[in-house]
């Protein structure tokens, strides 16, 4: 058994090899934990390649996919996921604000968190504020995600942000906003505490708040 | 006294030489010789002018005659060189008619004050490449219709037969049979009645944005573009297989997806020509979206998305029409490809991208619209849009290719103050 064989075959998009090493691996006995983090170093690799940008969305697409498949055979060989969900860096609530339905950029943000060991709830689209801050307050969430990609969502997040300082809680919570056309100026706008337009960026704000 | 059939010859006479003047503009500036003026030309705007008027959103689509006025009153308003385009005025109550999932609208599945939004999904599935491939025509017909298209349903029923039946069945002995069977079903005789109602819902859509045209043409603005296509890879990934699946496809089954990205290619640039537009108008609108930095590498986009897009480009240029790319998302590190393009006959449209670098490397092939930012006209203030639009004249004025408007069109939230800053801009600093 050869763990960097597998974490290179996942590195390098080779999506038939590692999952042909992975259940060799496991039918042969292999720590499926060991198994799990070599997965979890591929995609750390990933994730530095796409900074790099060396690779781009369809290789976190594809990264994503490999790891989905991979959880699947390994979970339920451990006990209670033991080792899986580890010390998770924070909670981050995301949604994509009311008027808009779009999600792509949202569910490629939401795998990535994951993946870095974020624990997220994703309450999906077209989301009202109030239910927003409802939803993060319940979660006992750290950082609060809002999505969109139409520019109607610049007030809906403003006033969202106006109701945490209204509420007393602006302090509470750290807040990103994400789509196609943030800036800064939308930022300042709606007075976020950071924007990104793109997922492994946002993913590092996020750590950089929580380490 | 003056005379008010003279006045109104006059004044006949002062629009028409405004909408050549207006006409002339905008293809000096797009074929990079220098107009009398920067153009200021919205590609889009669709529920902007409607919304100032306290129209809401469902009201706009529902009533096009009153919205497409409302179009008019804004390209006067704000002195523009175009008026907006009739084809992003989409025939809503047919989509109603036909129980279509592609999309929400307001009224349709959103509230009254949501613009219209794509529902992403998956459309086709990836085991069902082969027979996209070697049946296009009856697995659109069969499975993509009722899939898209809930009163569609009934057809897949009465096409779930093995290949090639209709010429089995075409004969004077199986013809009634065949076809009192099929018409004789009560959703088939429901769905009849639907196509009928199609029929009759798009005449009296054509026949509006026939009179927008007349009307356009007659108070002196041109519209913006005429028909629409979609480049080839954009087809299969917004339309079939959506963005997860179409880059998943791009490592499980490149080969396939490339096929049907080349089957399209030739339809891609058909098609404008074959669409019967009730008004002339030689300007082609591309919008964009998957081969945007991000979305894929260079050597992805090197193969997968480019080729067939450079064919259409070429296609439409060798048929005498003026592709208009809505280059989505950031094309800086595209430039490269964009240079490739035959000069001064693509009237390129820019959402994000370096200035600097898009002048340097592009500033001969293609004119450079757009831009202006989004959240400048949203959020901002008119000194903020003037020092843009001054700006992209410093860079881009020297040899007359640059239009005027923002990324992705008038934002619908834009605040009219912002909007009218773009032709004061223009009037202030874009004289040649």
């Amino acid at each position: 058994m050869d763990l960097n064989l597998l974490k290179e075959a996942v590195v390098e998009m080779q999506e038939e090899k590692a999952l042909s090493l992975t259940e060799e691996y496991l039918a042969g006995g292999a720590e499926p934990l060991s198994l799990f983090k070599a997965y979890q170093a591929a995609l750390a690799e990933i994730g530095k390649r796409y900074e790099q940008e060396i690779y781009f969305i369809p290789e976190l697409i594809m990264a994503g996919e490999m790891m989905n498949t991979a959880s699947n055979l390994i979970k339920p060989l451990l006990a209670d996921n033991a080792g899986m969900t580890e010390n998770k860096r924070g909670k981050v609530l995301i949604a994509t604000v009311e008027g808009d339905i779009h999600d792509i950029g949202k569910n490629i943000a939401t795998m990535m968190m994951d993946l870095n060991g974020f624990e997220v709830k994703d309450i999906g689209v077209d989301v009202p504020g109030d239910r927003i801050i409802a939803e993060a307050e319940a979660f006992g969430a750290d950082i609060i995600g809002l999505s969109g990609l139409l520019s109607l969502v610049f007030d809906p997040m403003k006033k969202l942000v106006e109701a945490l300082k209204a509420q007393g809680l602006r302090n509470k919570y750290k807040v990103i906003i994400g789509g196609g056309q943030m800036d800064d100026k939308a930022c300042a706008y709606i007075g976020a505490d950071a924007f990104t337009t793109d997922a492994i960026a946002g993913v590092n704000i996020c750590k950089a708040w929580l380490d | 006294m003056s005379d008010p059939i003279q006045g109104e010859q006059t004044n006949k006479t002062r629009l028409s030489a405004e909408f050549e003047c207006r006409k002339k503009r905008l293809e000096d500036a797009i074929s990079l010789k220098k107009p009398d003026r920067v153009p200021v030309a919205p590609l889009a705007g669709i529920f902007y002018p409607t919304r100032i008027k306290g129209i809401s959103n469902k009201d706009n689509m529902y009533n096009p005659t009153g919205t497409l006025q409302a179009w008019i009153e804004a390209a006067v308003q704000h002195n523009w060189d175009v008026a907006l385009p009739p084809m992003l005025m989409f025939p809503v109550r047919v989509w109603e008619q036909l129980q279509i999932t592609q999309m929400k609208w307001p009224g349709g599945g959103l509230s009254d004050d949501q613009p219209f939004q794509w529902v992403e999904n998956e459309y086709a599935k990836q085991a069902e490449y082969d027979e996209m491939l070697s049946n296009p025509n009856s697995f659109a017909v069969k499975t993509i219709w009722p899939r898209i298209a809930g009163a569609l349903t009934p057809i897949s029923e009465i096409m779930q037969l093995p290949p090639l039946p209709l010429l089995y069945m075409s004969s004077a002995y199986s013809l009634p049979t065949l076809l009192g069977e099929i018409t004789s079903q009560p959703n088939i005789r429901e769905l009849l009645r639907t196509l009928l109602a199609i029929g009759d819902e798009y005449a009296v859509y054509q026949e509006c944005l026939k009179n927008y045209a007349n009307d356009a043409m007659k108070q002196g603005f041109p519209i913006v573009f005429g028909p629409m296509t979609i480049a080839a890879f954009d087809w299969v990934s917004d339309i079939f297989r959506g963005m997860r699946g179409s880059m998943l496809d791009m490592y499980r089954v490149p080969d396939k997806l490339k096929a049907l990205v080349d089957m399209f290619t030739p339809y891609t640039i058909a098609a404008p020509m074959l669409l019967d537009l009730p008004f002339e108008n030689k300007r082609v609108f591309i919008p964009m979206h998957r081969g945007a930095a991000g979305f894929m590498s260079d050597s992805q986009f090197a193969e997968f998305y480019w080729p067939s897009f450079k064919a259409l480009i070429l296609g439409l240029v060798e048929a005498g029409y003026t592709p208009v790319p809505l280059f989505e998302g950031d094309y800086t590190p595209r430039l490269k490809y964009l240079a490739e393009l035959p000069a001064g006959k693509v009237a390129g449209h820019f959402d994000h991208i370096d200035r600097k670098k898009a002048k340097e490397m592009i500033g001969d092939t293609m004119c450079f619209w757009g831009n202006v930012p989004s959240t400048i006209l949203c959020t901002g203030t008119p000194g903020q849009v003037i020092d843009d639009v001054k700006e992209l004249i410093d860079i881009f004025g020297d040899n007359g290719g640059l239009i005027i408007d923002c990324n992705l069109g008038i934002p619908d939230e834009a605040k009219p103050e912002n909007v009218q800053a773009l032709t004061d801009a223009v009037m202030q600093y874009g004289v040649y």
